[in-house]
């Protein structure tokens, strides 16, 4: 029996091996899990809004209520000038959903429990919003890093301050959600793994908390998500409303 | 039955889904999320300005006088991050 939490989080190689000039292209498993769960998503919208109807039977109705969801996320959050960005952050919300949601099966692989795959969505919000703020306002988006109302003598420590607080939200973003589904998974194994070692006898406790703990992970799956796409919405709002 | 007499009752309706979603309230979830916000918010802004320091003092050779400024700027930085988000989520409710 594996007894290591951490071999849950092993990236291998499916089929061949594939090179381009020093870049390891290889289909792994956790490229399996994104290709299922972009599948899931793709397959559940459409098979759910195929058969239109006025009245919406409950499929219908669960995609609806995802629209609508994130619609008033968007425009509670960044207003109405952010309702462009509604695909991207639909396919972020529902992709980090379905990864995560998928990672609480057993035997599967959490996508997103690896730091890489968050960095790299994390650093592609940060790198856009920033291009949307300087596309949108040039050189004036520069002012986001100098607060009004500040004396002249604090006025440099607080621009620095300011590019600090700005650059650690690509590093909040992503160390956010891959450091909550890796510490829960871990713990979610290591609790399994006492129901083993403790046997009939004493295992049940820790099955207790492994069945509370399962709760507790689907409703940190779902969490995670939102933060993720709220923030986004966030930042969006500050590039996209300038004012301070 | 007359067209008055359906939207009055029509607005009793609305009314009724109105005051339902409310005491529903979602917002415990929300307000979960947010917990989790606020703990990588400050940690981030320490670990950004630990990490300029440490460049910077490469850069011009000054070890180890920028990392200690520049994590001092970074914690700063956290608690105003940590302030700001706690603000926004008041302002919210």
């Amino acid at each position: 029996m594996a007894s290591n939490p951490m071999t849950q989080f092993e990236v291998y190689k499916i089929g061949p091996e594939l090179k381009f000039g020093g870049f390891d292209l290889s289909f792994t498993n956790s490229s399996l899990f994104m290709v299922l769960s972009t599948l899931i998503i793709l397959g559940f919208l459409h098979f759910s809004t195929s058969n239109k109807k006025i009245i919406p039977d409950k499929i219908q109705l669960i995609s609806e209520m995802l629209y609508n969801f994130i619609a008033k996320m968007i425009s509670d959050t960044a207003g109405s000038k952010a309702k462009p960005y509604f695909p991207f952050i639909f396919s972020l919300f529902t992709f980090v959903l379905m990864c995560n949601m998928i990672g609480m099966l057993p035997y599967s692989f959490t996508v997103t429990s690896h730091i890489i795959v968050t960095m790299i969505m994390a650093l592609f919000i940060f790198i856009a919003v920033t291009v949307i703020g300087f596309f949108k306002h040039g050189a004036k988006y520069l002012s986001i890093f100098v607060p009004s109302g500040v004396p002249m003598v604090l006025l440099p420590l607080i621009t620095v301050i300011e590019i600090i607080s700005y650059l650690s939200r690509p590093i909040s973003l992503s160390v956010r959600l891959f450091a909550n589904m890796m510490a829960g998974h871990t713990m979610l194994k290591v609790f399994g793994s006492f129901v083993l070692s403790l046997g009939i006898v004493g295992g049940w406790l820790p099955l207790t908390f492994s069945v509370a703990l399962t709760g507790l992970e689907i409703l940190v799956a779902f969490l995670q998500a939102y933060v993720f796409a709220i923030l986004t919405c966030i930042y969006l709002n500050d590039a996209l409303n300038l004012h301070h | 039955m007359d067209e008055k007499d359906f939207k009055t009752r029509l607005k009793i309706a609305k009314e009724k889904i109105a005051d339902r979603v409310d005491t529903k309230s979602p917002k415990k979830a929300v307000f979960l999320g947010s917990a989790f916000r606020l703990g990588t918010e400050l940690v981030s802004a320490v670990v950004v300005g630990t990490i300029i320091g440490f460049i910077l003092d490469s850069w011009f050779d000054t070890k180890p006088w920028l990392i200690i400024i520049f994590f001092f700027l970074g914690s700063i930085a956290g608690v105003s991050n940590v302030i700001r988000a706690a603000k926004k989520m008041q302002q919210q409710k």
